[in-house]
């Protein structure tokens, strides 16, 4: 299999890409490449500008804050399906809000994010796709935050 | 002359359950003894702190003959009317609840022994309880507590003591209140069944009519006359008069279960919880609220401990709060707890409502929250 | 619902109330910070031989000075010959819980409660959605279908706890695993030593692929957590009836006189913990209900 090939059948693998046109496949082909990372391997740091949409194959992949008193913080892990990097389809933020690390060994699909901007704002109908997706992939991040900002195992306080 | 026609007519009648017959009103006395002599503590309605409270009464004299009540929204009055009965007087914010249901309770008490524990159970005593004066309303909230503490499953061994070997001489009532809303609630002004006697007060006799074989009994040992045809026409009478005294009323009562349940975020929650105080009165007063906390209390030595359980109420901040925080913390979810389960979910729990039309919850509320109107301001749709 | 799943109370004295019948502590282990599992058996053998209870159950512990606490039965509903608790050390009584040794003296009755409806679902796919401490009354569940792997289908622990450490029962995760129960765990918060999952449990049926049609749930957390729970699997189309919860009140008596636990129409301590969806869903989303 070539690398083309090996691309193909990783992004017909993922469930939501199932459902865009031939076209649209094609085009979301041609600005997509496989990455694999080693474990602990840094995917992005906080304030990078670097512009890619991470989509998770295979392995883990950590979302993590850096604190000067804690050290890095773990936020999120994201599994094989699972998407990082979200921000880079946002309008305003242009640089990374949080940092990525490999946990496992891990595969994963890099989308050039500013040519995914490009092809949304050229075709809405793509657009609409891929914006819902992301609004997907926000809504259940903001739900993980929400319960985990609860703090819900913590030790009551009192009797 | 009443004693020459019982034995003339004694051969012509057998008391059976459902006789009805007339008695003076002096033979109540009798009674009373001889229920003493059976060996029961004979508790009726007294005067104590200005209101009628319920204790031992040993002979008529003790009965507060001659007074009448007066019962508003948080108002409650004893003053002499112009009559001579014996019950005239309505029920203050006693029931018989703290006598089969005592508001503290001793159960056991645990001592350190060689490293462990030893229980000593307190054992309910032998105590033989005859309500005299029980009003319709009141009947109906002891058989409401029978459902709550005797059951297939489980069964309270001082309530179910207490209860089976207490005899119950109904009242029924002739002048009910201004807060009384019976009728809505199907709990009187007259009893049907459940008693060994009850009495109907008229002007010169006790009318009488016979509910179990131990009524039977008893008045087999006084003396007594068929009930006349006139007497009971003039009972029948009264009734039908006292039920149309009943005036404070709740709508569709049928409905009222199924109403608050679709409710329970119906804006009149905040209202009545602004004016609520959590005082628990209505609790207390109310003859069916069941529910009780537990406590230990600990010798200094902390080898001796005694475990009672007392009258608790939903009202308490303490009721719903459990590790990490409280379930109800504002007046308006516990004035909502107690309302939705006395006239709602208590049907689901046990077959029928846990109100009984008594208005006690009306009379001894400081803030005069008034138990109808709530619940018929819960059915207005709001805008 | 499932009454009949309530087995007899063994040890329940049915003519006093709250009197407890007395048990020995057999053995105390800590399983995360400020939590242990402690190991009881009556002392009265008689008790101990006809003593029995199903998955779901809980116990009233009771240490005289301090009172009563209602907590689940952690161990193998079919080896009752030690009764085990996984208990908090959160409140009066449980904090002097924590005080006790191996050869103490502790009160208990119960069995009291709802089980999990295990017998009901037999051939069905299992989802077991635990957070925190809420893991200890479905740990039977898991230690009964392990008994009898082969009666049920997928069977998938969902399991959450505030950090790594805070995991109970964690060393008995890959005898699970060899018996055909998938573990899937994640946190609330870790530090880079940590290579699970960090996340929240409702997260954990995104990393699912369900049969839906099979699919039962049984859940036991915090309240927050299962609402969440019960979304999710809502979403999966798995119907109202087959999402289980087990419900935490301030249980008091265990048998429903005392009137605290009561929730909706519901007296916790014996028509609960443990109801279907359907059951709550009147009430589930009130405030301060």
């Amino acid at each position: 299999m070539n690398a083309q090939q090996e691309l193909i059948a990783a992004l017909q693998s993922i469930p939501w890409f199932q459902d865009l046109s031939d076209q649209h496949f094609d085009l979301i082909c041609s600005i997509t490449h496989l990455v694999n990372v080693d474990q602990d391997t840094t995917i992005f740091s906080e304030g990078d500008k670097e512009e890619n949409l991470y989509i998770v194959l295979e392995g883990r992949v950590a979302v993590e804050l850096f604190s000067s008193v804690q050290g890095k913080i773990r936020i999120y892990t994201a599994e094989p399906l699972d998407v990082i990097g979200w921000s880079t389809l946002t309008p305003v933020i242009r640089q990374r809000t949080a940092s990525a690390r490999a946990v496992l060994d891990s595969r994963l699909a890099a989308v050039d994010g500013r040519e995914l901007r490009k092809l949304c704002d050229q075709d809405y109908e793509l657009g609409y796709i891929i914006m819902r997706r992301i609004a997907n992939v926000i809504a259940a991040r903001l739900m993980i935050t929400r319960l985990q900002l609860l703090d819900l195992y913590a030790h009551p306080q009192g009797d | 002359m009443h004693t020459h026609k019982v034995i003339e007519l004694m051969t012509e009648m057998n008391l059976t359950i459902g006789s009805k017959v007339s008695i003076q009103k002096s033979e109540l006395n009798h009674l009373i003894t001889l229920l003493r002599d059976f060996g029961y503590e004979t508790i009726g309605p007294k005067i104590h702190n200005q209101a009628i409270s319920y204790a031992v009464v040993e002979q008529l004299e003790d009965l507060p003959q001659g007074y009448s009540s007066e019962q508003e929204r948080g108002y409650y009055r004893l003053h002499k009317g112009n009559h001579n009965r014996y019950f005239g007087a309505a029920p203050g914010s006693d029931s018989w609840k703290k006598f089969l249901f005592p508001p503290r309770s001793t159960l056991f008490s645990a001592e350190r022994e060689n490293g462990g524990w030893n229980e000593t159970i307190n054992r309910e005593e032998n105590k033989k309880f005859a309500f005299m004066g029980v009003r319709p309303c009141d009947l109906s909230a002891i058989n409401i507590q029978d459902r709550v503490f005797i059951r297939e499953d489980y069964v309270d061994p001082i309530y179910s003591t207490r209860r089976a070997k207490a005899l119950i001489i109904v009242v029924n009532c002739l002048h009910p209140s201004s807060t009384c809303f019976c009728t809505s609630m199907g709990s009187g002004p007259q009893a049907t069944s459940g008693f060994d006697l009850s009495l109907t007060e008229l002007e010169d006799v006790f009318l009488v009519e016979i509910g179990s074989d131990a009524g039977i009994a008893l008045v087999q040992q006084i003396e007594w006359a068929p009930a006349s045809a006139n007497y009971l026409q003039i009972a029948s009478k009264k009734m039908e008069k006292s039920m149309q005294a009943v005036t404070r009323k709740i709508d569709d009562p049928q409905s009222v279960p199924e109403m608050l349940l679709a409710n329970l975020d119906h804006p009149h929650w905040d209202e009545v919880g602004s004016r609520c105080l959590s005082c628990t009165n209505c609790t207390l007063a109310c003859p069916t609220c069941f529910c009780w906390e537990v406590e230990d209390s600990t010798n200094l030595a902390g080898n001796r401990t005694q475990r009672t359980r007392a009258w608790d109420s939903c009202f308490n901040l303490s009721y719903a709060a459990q590790a990490g925080g409280n379930i109800r913390p504002t007046t308006r979810s516990r004035y909502r707890q107690w309302l939705t389960h006395k006239m709602g979910t208590w049907v689901e729990q046990f077959g029928e409502s846990g109100c009984v039309g008594c208005g006690r919850c009306i009379v001894w509320c400081p803030a005069k929250i008034d138990i109808t109107e709530e619940v018929n301001s819960l059915r207005e749709v709001t805008a | 619902m499932n009454s009949m799943l309530t087995e007899p109370t063994a040890a329940v004295k049915i003519d006093s109330l709250l009197a407890p019948y007395w048990a020995e502590i057999v053995e105390i282990v800590p399983e995360a910070e400020g939590i242990v599992t402690i190991w009881l058996r009556f002392l009265d053998q008689t008790l101990q031989e006809r003593y029995s209870f199903a998955a779901g159950q809980f116990n009233m512990l009771y240490l005289p000075g301090y009172g009563e606490a209602a907590i689940s039965i952690s161990s193998d509903p079919q080896r009752p010959e030690l009764i085990g608790h996984t208990i908090r050390f959160v409140g009066n009584v449980t904090r002097a819980v924590s005080r006790l040794q191996i050869g103490d003296t502790i009160g208990v009755r119960g069995p009291f409660g709802t089980a999990w409806p295990l017998e009901t679902y037999q051939g069905r796919d299992i989802v077991i959605a635990a957070g925190g401490i809420g893991l200890a009354s479905l740990r039977p569940v898991i230690y009964q279908i392990l008994n009898q792997r082969d009666l049920y289908g997928r069977v998938v622990l969902l399991y959450g706890a505030r950090t790594p450490s805070d995991l109970l029962y964690s060393t008995e995760f890959s005898t699970w695993e060899d018996n055909q129960v998938e573990v899937l765990t994640t946190v609330d918060r870790a530090d880079e030593s940590w290579l699970g999952q960090v996340g929240v449990v409702p997260m954990l049926f995104y990393r699912l692929r369900l049969d839906t049609d099979s699919t039962v749930v049984f859940s036991c957390g915090p309240e927050i957590m299962m609402r969440f729970v019960v979304f999710e699997g809502l979403a999966r189309r798995i119907p109202h009836h087959r999402i289980y919860l087990s419900l935490e009140r301030n249980m008091k008596c265990g048998q429903g006189f005392c009137g605290h636990c009561q929730y909706g129409p519901f007296f916790i301590c014996k028509d609960g913990p443990v109801y279907s969806f359907d059951q709550l869903e009147p009430f589930f989303n009130l405030e301060d209900f």
